[in-house]
């Protein structure tokens, strides 16, 4: 097939992209060359009471990914059994399950009907609606997912780079795709976190612009099953937001306790006499009548007449 | 030993057995110091005492550990579960890359190297970029070998991830960015050169300007016929001119050209206030409050009077008290001719919408 009847091909194809569910059953009838092979499926959904920030991603996810089904919110009293369920009856492969409690919020993604599942607390939420990112890009267009090479070293990263790959990448061929491949999806680990970034290129020559969205995971714990089994990886320098919360208030509570002790410290140790005073040594302290100051003065300088008042004290104390 | 080297002792009150920790006084940053002065497992002197003639403890300052959490961390079974759920596809199917950062050439081996700190905002984004970049210097090549479209033919109009609504506010931002940056520059050069006294030249020019423009207005009032052609009032509204602009403490407030503008009031009136310039701008109209994207249309919603009454007085679907669905006038069963259900859902009428279109 030469470029030009691709690209005919493709505008045909980019007309019908209206209804979406016509054009999937015709390009398996139709039978192109190519056929999409790769078959995945994210259902990405929220459990009741998460914020609007998770809400928005996660239709941003939606969005850039084409792949993706969505599914009212999951009230939790049921369980994660239940989502494995769910994701059966939509005949998905993946999932993305967002989690509120608190104010915090958890990330799930799983690999749903036997593979390995994975809990993150995800921090630093900007949307794709946020003013300050420029780029845009095709939407359904099939991503190159970059890794950081940190992803290599250690087994739970590789773990968790397989899962990504798998989930974020687009299949080839995918009914909902661009056949242009416009954008880049980063993972980065720094600070034992894991940094998500998504980048317009723009020139062949490397130049490229923020589209967003944009989050931080932080890695809690693998598991061997679909939400749920043996535990494979737990992160040791995982501290629950709750725990935090508690550490700070500790923290300040401890702040005011040393205060209080020390203030009782002081007084224990202060000293009621700076130094032991014999009083007897005052009775033959001379002083000179230049040096006298205050009472001490009127032993040199006596009056000539008696107050009256003086007497009549003398007299009635007499009395 | 250094008398003052400090010793952790994790003390598991199970056993009744004493293990002992050391550490350097450089760790002494580590938790377990901080504030453990409350002891939580009672140590008594006996056990100390012990400890110390066993040759466990040593003269110095001793802390109680915190006891280490034991994290899950099974290699094994990793390296197993990985090798069973990956998929052995072609690379163009997966389009992953692991790569470092591009590094600019000028940099060296050590600042290769160099730990970027997380919290420096500039330097973790640069680094994220720079790995974009190489990933995509990378694939891009490999692309096109492939004879995999990358750029975007000119003539290829399809769906974007952001609309372009918001691509509209997003330019609109920018463009406000760029002004007022222009407008603070322009202020400062102004100011530079008021120091030089350049600006009574410009201010020269600048009158030049204006005279010829009047001129032209006059020329123009005239032929057309507005003003009667005497020499007289041409000096006169020039005179008229000069004494209006003699005014340089802003006193008359009839004058629009020298009445005294305080800039912070006006900047508070466009922002607080409901009057003047802001008269209409407090409200929303069509294009703030995104009826492009919601693409509800007035006329094809509109129902006759009765039905709108009949609404109203209608119980609210599903809530309230276990009304069952068949009683009342409920919500949703307003029945329009010719419809089987009541109103369409929100994704059929976004398709049928996008159908009409």
């Amino acid at each position: 097939m030469g470029k030009r009847k691709a690209i005919e091909q493709i505008v045909k194809r980019q007309k019908r992209l209206r209804n979406t569910e016509r054009v999937e059953s015709k390009t398996e009838k139709s039978g192109d060359k190519e056929k999409w092979t790769n078959k995945q499926r994210v259902l990405i959904f929220a459990s009741r009471g998460v914020s609007f920030l998770a809400r928005h991603l996660a239709s941003d996810l939606r969005t850039l990914m084409p792949h993706a089904r969505a599914d009212s919110k999951l009230d939790k009293a049921k369980g994660f059994f239940e989502i494995n369920e769910i994701c059966e009856m939509r005949n998905c492969n993946k999932c993305i399950f967002f989690e509120a409690r608190k104010r915090d919020m958890y990330l799930w993604t799983s690999n749903t009907p036997h593979g390995p599942s994975a809990k993150f607390l995800i921090e630093n939420i900007h949307t794709l609606a946020e003013l300050k990112m420029t780029g845009n890009c095709l939407r359904g267009s099939r991503p190159i997912l970059s890794f950081d090479p940190e992803f290599d070293n250690l087994p739970h990263y590789q773990i968790l780079k397989e899962l990504f790959t798998q989930m974020f990448g687009t299949p080839k061929l995918h009914p909902r795709s661009q056949p242009f491949i416009d954008h880049v999806f980063t993972f980065s680990i720094a600070d034992d976190r894991i940094w998500f970034r998504n980048y317009q290129i723009i020139e062949e020559d490397g130049s490229l612009t923020e589209i967003g969205p944009r989050f931080v995971l932080n890695p809690i714990k693998i598991f061997r099953g679909s939400f749920g089994g043996p535990m494979l990886y737990e992160n040791p320098k995982y501290v629950s937001p709750n725990q935090y919360r508690a550490q700070l208030k500790k923290n300040a509570g401890l702040r005011f306790k040393n205060k209080v002790e020390s203030q009782m410290g002081h007084q224990v140790r202060k000293m009621k006499d700076t130094y032991n005073i014999d009083p007897l040594d005052e009775i033959f302290t001379t002083i000179k009548p230049e040096d006298a100051k205050g009472q001490e003065k009127l032993t040199y300088y006596r009056r000539k007449r008696s107050h009256p008042k003086d007497t009549g004290e003398k007299i009635a104390a007499a009395l | 030993m250094h008398p003052l080297t400090h010793v952790a002792i994790k003390i598991s009150m199970e056993e009744n057995t004493l293990d002992v920790r050391e550490e350097n006084e450089e760790d002494s940053n580590s938790e377990s110091y901080s504030s453990e002065s409350d002891v939580e497992t009672e140590v008594t002197n006996r056990q100390l005492q012990d400890a110390f003639a066993d040759g466990l403890l040593q003269p110095g300052l001793n802390f109680i550990d915190k006891p280490v959490k034991e994290c899950a961390n099974d290699v094994g079974s990793m390296k197993d579960i990985l090798q069973e759920f990956t998929q052995n596809i072609d690379w163009i199917e997966r389009l992953d890359v692991t790569c470092g950062p591009v590094h600019p050439p000028g940099m060296t081996e050590e600042e290769k190297n160099e730990e970027f700190d997380v919290e420096d905002y500039f330097k973790r984004e640069l680094r994220f970029y720079r790995q974009a970049q190489a990933a995509a210097l990378e694939t891009l090549p490999k692309l096109n070998k492939m004879d995999v479209q990358t750029r975007r033919p000119e003539d290829y109009f399809a769906e974007m991830a952001k609309s372009d609504v918001q691509m509209k506010k997003i330019r609109e931002k920018l463009l406000k960015r760029q002004m007022s940056l222009d407008k603070s520059e322009k202020a400062k050069k102004l100011r530079e050169m008021r120091k030089f006294g350049k600006k009574v030249q410009q201010e020269v020019l600048h009158a030049r300007q204006k005279e010829k423009t009047e001129m032209t207005r006059r020329v123009k009032n005239i032929s057309k016929g507005k003003m009667q052609e005497t020499g007289e009032e041409l000096k006169k509204q020039q005179e008229k001119g000069k004494r209006r602009n003699q005014d340089p403490k802003g006193k008359n407030p009839n004058n629009p050209l020298t009445k005294k503008v305080n800039k912070k009031r006006e900047y508070k009136n466009s922002k607080f206030g409901f009057g003047g310039k802001t008269r209409r701008m407090k409200f929303n109209d069509k294009d703030s409050h995104g009826a492009e994207e919601d693409g509800f249309d007035a006329r094809r919603n509109q129902q006759s009077f009765s039905k709108q009454r009949m609404k109203k007085g209608g119980f609210k679907k599903g809530k309230g008290g276990g009304f069952k669905k068949g009683q009342g006038t409920a919500a949703g069963g307003i029945k329009k001719p010719g419809m089987k259900k009541g109103r369409p859902g929100k994704n059929k009428r976004k398709t049928m919408k996008s159908r009409r279109k």
